[in-house]
């Protein structure tokens, strides 16, 4: 974290180049990859959950609303640090908001997440405010509740989507791997697909670390949800490549077909045999080990998109450098390190509710929590 | 009267009748304003210098050496916007920062940027340019020399080129030009106009007497404006926003009358 700090500090004193290898040739890099894309990605967790529990009204999953919410609410807010960061005038960044540019893929993912973000900050805002007891204020947002609880699912389908259809633009420049017509639709379905598999990772982690008894009949249910989610999206991918014609370079010796095939392989296919497995779905490591390969995948996806599919000329490359990785992690580790904080000190937790009037100290300490993959 | 409808300009680049001086390259920094660079000659084609466009230098001549027939030879090329007619650099920008004028530049307003750099990304000629070094840096492109263009005058470049390699003017006399030249020489010219139809059609045209691949050009692009690739999603997506809010809507009303049921009938239960 305070080395993200002091990275950022470098960054704006000396500009982009200072810290970072994006270039001319690759203007966005492992910034636009990860520190946006693959955090929007993950944040899909908030309006996943929220639309299984809500929308969809499987009551089951209502105790990981929460949890969904406030990380939903951490990678936006990450982004948003992250845009700061990317941006070369981010005092500039209102520019969207008044300066309309309805045919721009960026603008409407501006406007979108700018006002889930808001929605986001709504749904948590409960929480806070019950432990305050502002009853009346409560009150008024219980009415509007439901109607931006909505607002912000279909707000996230929008900018998720908008995500994959700016990168449609590209096809001279993103390898026939990954370049789709239906990028929007792909983006979509992998920030759904994420969702489970970091809500899972979260409860899991929660349970170990604030020390209560997860409901694994309740974590087992919704991992079939997940295979089911993992299988269809596998089948979409694929699908959408062989109906490309794009099998050949699939199956060619290419860095582009070893990266295309970590991706499918270690991020969707092995995560899918394991939780197709009975037992995996009941245990806590298989589950760990099933959810975080499927947010690794994510991870890669995005990255393949962005960043490691581009080829541009052959003189020109990119390889992120020690600042860009550096000031990502930072903001990372300063999402997990705020979610742990919050997690011991506001009810976010069902399971918690009887323990909560005696707060009881973790024995382990917050940073413990850096250690989970894929909880960023 | 009414007053006459704009008609849009173009300019020619021969490279047949390019000698590779580059007081073109010296005339758009003169004009724009860019410092000169300290450069080296690379390992590279020729004389070329330097290797890439930047955000200092908006155009480039490059040298390429080309076997035509017994010895090499240097067959010049040039690479500045092409300021397409539907640019997709202003399509992805999502603050219209960068706009497509009626007279045909593509102009960069700064007070607008907020340096997300999606215009580099998204261009298919890798024009935008970024100066990185910059604390508020900003995008760097030809710029048709816009101010001139509509004060009645030629880009600098334009003014500068000993050879005539470059032409401006009303871009439907331009493209009648090109087809001139190409029928009256066919043995100089490869029978194609660059830019004619590339993305859409641009409003620079290029000549050359070899193939444009050879001399570093971006060849294989479609012929179809390359924004219609975003806006077949964008344009639906209000309708999907209306949509989307509906059917959740719906949904939610249902389940929830579910639970409300449930709850009732449970209780009626244990009553």
């Amino acid at each position: 974290m305070a080395m993200g700090v002091i990275l950022a500090v470098v960054r704006y004193g000396a500009g982009i180049a200072s810290v970072a290898n994006i270039n001319n040739a690759y203007p966005w890099g492992w910034w636009v990859g990860y520190g946006i894309m693959t955090m929007i990605a993950l944040g899909g967790v908030g309006f996943t959950i929220t639309g299984l529990a809500e929308v969809l009204g499987v009551r089951r999953y209502h105790s990981l609303l929460r949890p969904a919410v406030l990380m939903g609410l951490l990678c936006y807010a990450g982004a948003i640090i992250m845009l700061m960061v990317e941006l070369g005038r981010p005092w500039m960044v209102w520019m969207i908001l008044v300066s309309w540019a309805p045919t721009a893929a960026l603008y409407e993912v501006g406007w979108c997440a700018f006002l889930y973000l808001n929605v986001l900050v709504f749904e948590f805002a409960t929480v806070p405010l019950e432990q305050l007891g502002w009853g009346r204020l409560l009150g008024i947002m219980r009415v509007i509740y439901m109607p931006l609880m909505l607002l912000g699912v279909t707000l996230s389908h929008l900018h998720q989507s908008s995500l994959g259809t700016l990168m449609t633009l590209i096809p001279h420049k993103i390898n026939v791997l990954w370049w789709s017509d239906l990028l929007p639709l792909l983006f979509l379905f992998s920030a759904i697909m994420a969702g489970p598999a970091m809500a899972i990772l979260e409860y899991l982690a929660a349970a170990r670390w604030l020390g209560f008894e997860p409901r694994m009949d309740m974590i087992a249910s919704l991992a079939r949800i997940e295979a089911w989610l993992v299988g269809l999206f596998v089948v979409f991918q694929i699908g959408d490549l062989v109906y490309r014609g794009a099998v050949d370079a699939m199956l060619g010796g290419t860095w582009f077909a070893l990266s295309f095939w970590i991706e499918i392989g270690l991020g969707l296919l092995v995560p899918l045999v394991l939780l197709m497995m009975p037992e995996v779905r009941r245990s806590r490591g298989g589950l760990a080990v099933a959810c975080s390969l499927i947010v690794a995948g994510v991870l890669l996806h995005r990255l393949n998109v962005a960043v490691v599919g581009l080829r541009v000329r052959h003189w020109e490359t990119y390889f992120p450098s020690f600042g860009e990785v550096g000031i990502t992690l930072g903001i990372t580790a300063g999402a997990m390190f705020v979610f742990g904080i919050l997690a011991r000190i506001l009810p976010i937790h069902e399971e918690l509710a009887h323990t909560q009037a005696s707060p009881r100290r973790a024995a382990a300490p917050t940073g413990a929590l850096h250690g989970v993959p894929g909880l960023s | 009267m009414t007053a006459p409808a704009v008609k849009p300009k173009a300019m020619i680049q021969d490279n047949t009748r390019c000698i590779g001086c580059r007081a073109c390259m010296i005339a758009c920094k003169a004009w724009n304003n860019r410092p000169a660079d300290h450069t080296d000659f690379f390992a590279g084609p020729g004389y070329q210098n330097p290797r890439d466009r930047d955000a200092n230098n908006y155009t480039l001549t490059t040298f390429n050496e080309i076997v035509t027939g017994a010895k090499p030879d240097w067959v010049f090329g040039r690479q500045l916007c092409m300021h397409c007619e539907h640019p997709a650099c202003a399509s992805a920008c999502p603050t219209t920062a960068l706009r497509k004028t009626e007279l045909g530049p593509v102009v960069f307003n700064k007070d607008r940027c907020i340096g997300c750099r999606a215009c580099m990304q998204a261009c298919p000629f890798l024009i935008p340019k970024y100066d990185y070094e910059n604390r508020a840096p900003l995008i760097h492109k030809c710029t048709f020399c816009a101010d001139r263009v509509e004060a009645g005058l030629k880009p600098a470049c334009a003014t500068v080129c000993p050879t005539s390699a470059i032409s401006f003017g009303d871009r439907d006399d331009m493209v009648a030009e090109a087809k001139r030249r190409i029928a009256a020489a066919p043995g100089t010219y490869i029978p194609y106009i660059y830019g004619l139809d590339e993305v859409g059609g641009t409003n620079v045209l290029h000549l050359s007497s070899v193939p444009f691949e050879q001399i570093g050009y971006v060849t294989g692009l479609p012929k179809t404006p390359m924004p219609d690739l975003t806006h077949r999603w964008l344009r639906v997506t209000p309708h999907f926003f209306g949509l989307l809010y509906v059917v959740f809507a719906a949904l939610t009303w249902i389940t929830h009358r579910r639970w409300r049921k449930q709850e009732d009938g449970h209780q009626g239960k244990t009553a």
